[in-house]
């Protein structure tokens, strides 16, 4: 705490100092996101979006803003470690993660790992249940989760920079700083987070060899050249260490680095009904992995993607769009364990939404892509939304999706499989939304009938992939919020709940990691400059085994977290906050063997100028 | 076979175990829990919790998870279970992921050391002087730098010795270790190994990359890739060699039993007689696998019995075969998640 105690009166000259320069008007005007079908065709789907307090009130990584606010279940292998999803009882990498428009799954496991996505970075994070191929390809089956920034343009000056210090030596840093004028806009965020991450377990021992760093930068600027035409460019970099921790002292100790860059350049147009976007993508991922630290050799994989996309909208009025997507996209595999190939794919993609009336709307998508490599499906999507009361709104969707394989499924050596073809999806979904006052509440049900899952399995000596498995999945989701203020006094209350039932078509048998049940709750209140938050996570029981032996299962657990913050700022905002996490000391593990800390505390100031 | 000779041994102990049980049959007395039946080694997968043992006792009764039922808070056996090994009294269970060696009491199964220093990924062991010695691959891809850890079984205390060659299966014959040195087609011979002064004494060429080997009458009789090689053990030199037809190359899991050779390949059973000169033309049976991917996991032949082990699908229990010596299928047993030997007690 040393460090800390230096760090704080540094802080506070350095504010001082900055204090003037506070000239900065902040006018938003038009805010661009560039996602915009997640906008315009996602009307008959539901549709998460959390707020920027959410996000500041959590901790930096993306598992654990999701796990406590969204029906998405996830199992981490120890804090820090690899993180993955299972969205409405499917697999990793049927869960798409898309990045201002961009799928940035990796290409060579199909999967985000989402403890390596720092949610700071982001002006929005959005959940969007349900089918989305038609619009952003693979692996959007479960559903997909929005990483976006917002572009503004008008005179602004703004900066943000926000500390962390918490158990195990955790760290945190961010700094976000946002300029504009009436044609440009820029901002830039760089967040650099570290943990010892040497926990004590429950039982006794410790988690050895958990320790972990990384930083990112995530870096918007737009320039409009005439009223009609604007350029924007994105681009985010990821940089991270990870050792893997040990279950027995006497493993070997690994580590894996991550060193991801996405680049996306930007033209749009605004030419009355018609709004064309061209956009050119550079990504590329990166992942070394040590199989012994002590010594200088690892295995790697690299991907370089290049992806140009065109993309049309059609406006007649406010009631009719139509979209088109032409998009082309070269991957380029390189690794110490896979064979070096050159994977193109072409896509086309028609979307269109029509309100017919003011209670009645309608939309439909169709998306074919083609490739040298597997037979690609004919995707498609189609919703009917009806507000059927002032109170009540019904929507229907079903679309077909798939999960395409990876570099990995097809080239790994040994074992890589090329006669693969995707994974494919046919699903439906009904939901309800209610609004009563301050109440939203929101009751989806689901079905998800999934051919050719892809499984590792045994041949021989060697381990390959197989187009095995047929998976039903059916579930509810509940989703509330409710807000009230009393005076000054201000309350929110959040809440969500899943059953998953994610069968086996072969065995009948429940999907390992999949629990039937998970709730989360957030209760937060503010009052004048204090504010305070709770938050609960259940996850019901998990199978590990696949033939269901409720033995082995993993129980379920109960976790929480508390804060307190207080805004000591007259002019700037100068937010103090203390967190306590794992409230109750509760001794639990998200993955076989693998236990998480228990009661551990966080420290954060806040500064905004 | 080295167990074979502990056997002798044990058949005595059971005798005079059996004869103080009889005066409280009621209260099944611990000390000998296991002497009558089967090991069966599951491997498990990378959930530590799902390697186990199981035990089959030859009145047919089984009982799962032997280790964790008898010793509840103990260090756990890691996963990716490679082998197991005796001495009269003792069990070695090897972890390949958490380096380790687990000890066991081989009647009981009550946790005696946990030994935990000098391996990396091991795989086979044998004991000889007192001391446990079991082979270590290090990093999958070099020979070079494969080992033996060398338990001392006083204190369990270990030291390594580096051997600079693929290091697979081991076995004790007349004081000296024999370590077989293949590994999936890399490494064609047999290493000769003096434990007294830790020195390599020979190594035996082969000319194929041994899979299972078994000892019988001064024999060792080793299964290639291609071949079927016996080594002379007094004369450390290869006698004779059949070749395998194309359908018997990559055959595995050889075991001699009364006079004759067993082996596999795929999920058929081939035997033949020790002095046969040719190799069979057909199997003497072969069974259909539940599992399209873990067919013939495990195998061994013991007291008119043969055992095959089912992997499975490696993400939940699977089961074990008995058959007779013409391939009847005597019984089914449930075991646990990738069963992948068996070892008679």
């Amino acid at each position: 705490m040393t460090l800390k105690k230096l760090f704080l009166p540094l802080l506070l000259l350095l504010c001082q100092t900055l204090l003037a320069q506070q000239d900065s008007i902040v006018q938003l005007k038009e805010v661009i996101i560039t996602d915009t079908q997640l906008q315009n065709f996602s009307g008959t789907q539901s549709v998460q979006a959390i707020n920027d307090s959410v996000i500041n009130t959590n901790a930096a990584s993306l598992t654990s803003l999701l796990n406590y606010n969204t029906v998405i279940y996830f199992k981490e292998n120890g804090l820090g470690m690899v993180s993955s999803p299972s969205f409405r009882g499917t697999t990793a990498q049927q869960t798409a993660v898309i990045w201002n428009g961009i799928n940035i799954n990796s290409q060579l496991n199909g999967q985000t790992d989402f403890n390596t996505i720092t949610t700071r970075d982001f002006d929005a994070v959005t959940v969007r249940a349900g089918g989305g191929s038609v619009i952003y390809g693979s692996s959007a089956i479960g559903g997909s989760i929005h990483l976006d920034n917002k572009v503004s343009f008008g005179q602004k000056f703004s900066n943000e920079f926000r500390v962390n210090y918490g158990s195990f030596n955790t760290q945190g840093y961010h700094y976000k700083t946002n300029i504009g004028t009436d044609r440009f806009s820029a901002s830039v965020s760089i967040t650099r987070n570290s943990s010892d991450n040497d926990y004590d377990y429950a039982n006794g021992g410790t988690n050895i060899n958990g320790q972990y760093y990384n930083t990112s930068v995530n870096a918007v600027a737009a320039y409009k050249l005439n009223a009609k035409n604007r350029l924007t460019f994105y681009s985010y970099l990821f940089d991270g260490e990870r050792h893997f921790s040990l279950i027995f002292p006497s493993e070997v100790k690994t580590k894996y680095r991550d060193a991801n860059t996405r680049n996306l350049l930007e033209w749009a147009g605004n030419y009355g009904k018609f709004t064309s976007k061209l956009k050119a993508a550079f990504l590329q991922e990166e992942y070394k992995y040590y199989p012994n630290i002590e010594n200088p050799g690892f295995t790697y994989g690299r991907v370089e993607s290049v992806i140009a996309k065109y993309d049309l909208l059609f406006k007649a009025g406010e009631k009719f769009k139509i979209n088109t997507v032409f998009d082309f996209m070269q991957n380029k595999g390189f690794g110490s364990d896979i064979i070096n190939k050159t994977r193109h794919i072409g896509g086309a993609s028609i979307l269109a939404s029509h309100n017919l009336t003011d209670r009645f709307m309608y939309e439909a998508g169709l998306r074919k892509e083609a490739t040298s490599n597997y037979e690609s499906p004919l995707l498609y999507s189609a919703g009917v939304k009806f507000k059927a009361a002032t109170f009540y709104t019904v929507k229907l969707n079903t679309s077909k999706n798939f999960r395409i394989p990876t570099f990995n499924d097809l080239y790994w050596q040994d074992g890589g499989n090329t006669e693969l073809t995707p994974e494919t999806s046919w699903q439906a979904e009904l939901g309800n939304a209610f609004t009563f006052g301050n109440l939203t509440f929101s009751f989806t049900g689901y079905y998800i009938k999934l051919t050719d899952m892809l499984r590792w399995v045994p041949t021989g000596g060697i381990w390959r992939p197989m187009n095995t498995d047929k998976v039903t999945t059916s579930g509810i989701e509940v989703i509330a919020a409710y807000k009230k203020a009393f005076g000054t006094h201000v309350f929110e209350i959040n809440g969500t709940y899943g059953y998953t039932s994610s069968k086996d078509e072969n065995t009948d048998k429940q999907l390992i990691y999949v629990p039937y049940h998970k709730g989360t709750a957030g209760l937060s209140y503010g009052f004048k400059k204090f504010s305070a938050y709770a938050q609960v996570l259940y996850n019901g029981e998990v199978f590990t085994r696949t033939d269901n032996d409720s033995r082995y299962n993993i129980n379920s657990y109960t976790t929480a977290n508390a804060g307190v913050a207080y805004n000591f700022g007259k002019i700037n905002t100068y937010t103090l906050g203390g967190q306590v996490l794992n409230l109750a000391d509760t001794d639990y593990v998200s993955v076989d063997s693998r236990p998480l800390p228990g009661r551990n505390y966080t420290m954060y100031l806040t500064i905004k100028f | 076979m080295n167990f074979k000779k502990y056997l002798i041994a044990l058949a005595a102990s059971v005798v005079l175990v059996s004869c103080s049980s009889d005066d409280n049959r009621d209260t099944p007395d611990i000390s000998q829990a296991f002497d009558n039946g089967t090991f069966v080694l599951n491997e498990g997968n990378s959930n530590v919790s799902s390697a186990s043992v199981t035990f089959i006792g030859d009145d047919g009764t089984v009982q799962q998870d032997i280790y964790n039922t008898v010793n509840p808070g103990k260090p756990g056996l890691g996963s990716y279970l490679q082998s197991m090994f005796f001495t009269d009294d003792l069990a070695f269970i090897i972890s390949g992921s958490a380096n380790k060696v687990t000890v066991v009491n081989r009647h009981t199964f009550e946790f005696v050391a946990n030994v935990d220093t000098n391996f990396s990924s091991p795989r086979y062991g044998v004991v000889a002087n007192g001391k446990a010695y079991i082979t270590n691959y290090a990093d999958f891809n070099i020979g070079t730098d494969d080992f033996l850890t060398v338990i001392n079984l006083s204190d369990y205390s270990t030291s390594k010795i580096p051997l600079n060659n693929w290091s697979e299966k081991i076995t004790e014959e007349n004081g000296k270790l024999y370590i077989f040195n293949g590994f999936y087609g890399n490494g064609t011979s047999v290493t000769v190994f003096n434990p007294t002064n830790n020195t390599v004494e020979n190594t035996i060429a082969l000319g194929d990359s041994p899979d299972s080997f078994d000892e019988e009458d001064g024999i060792l009789y080793v299964l290639g890739d291609t071949k079927l090689i016996k080594i002379n053990i007094a004369a450390n030199s290869v006698t004779s060699a059949i070749d395998l037809p194309e359908n018997l190359h990559g055959s595995a899991h050889l075991i001699v039993e009364d006079n004759k050779i067993y082996f596999t390949n795929g999920t058929s059973v081939y035997s033949m007689a020790l002095n046969a000169t040719t190799a069979p033309a057909a199997p003497l049976f072969s069974y259909t696998s539940t599992s399209p991917y873990g067919g013939m996991y495990g195998f061994n032949v013991e007291d008119d019995k043969i055992y095959i082990a089912e992997g499975g699908d490696f993400a939940s229990d699977s089961e074990v075969y008995t058959y007779s010596l013409t391939g009847t299928l005597l019984n089914t047993y449930e075991a646990g998640v990738g069963p992948n030997g068996f070892y008679f007690n």
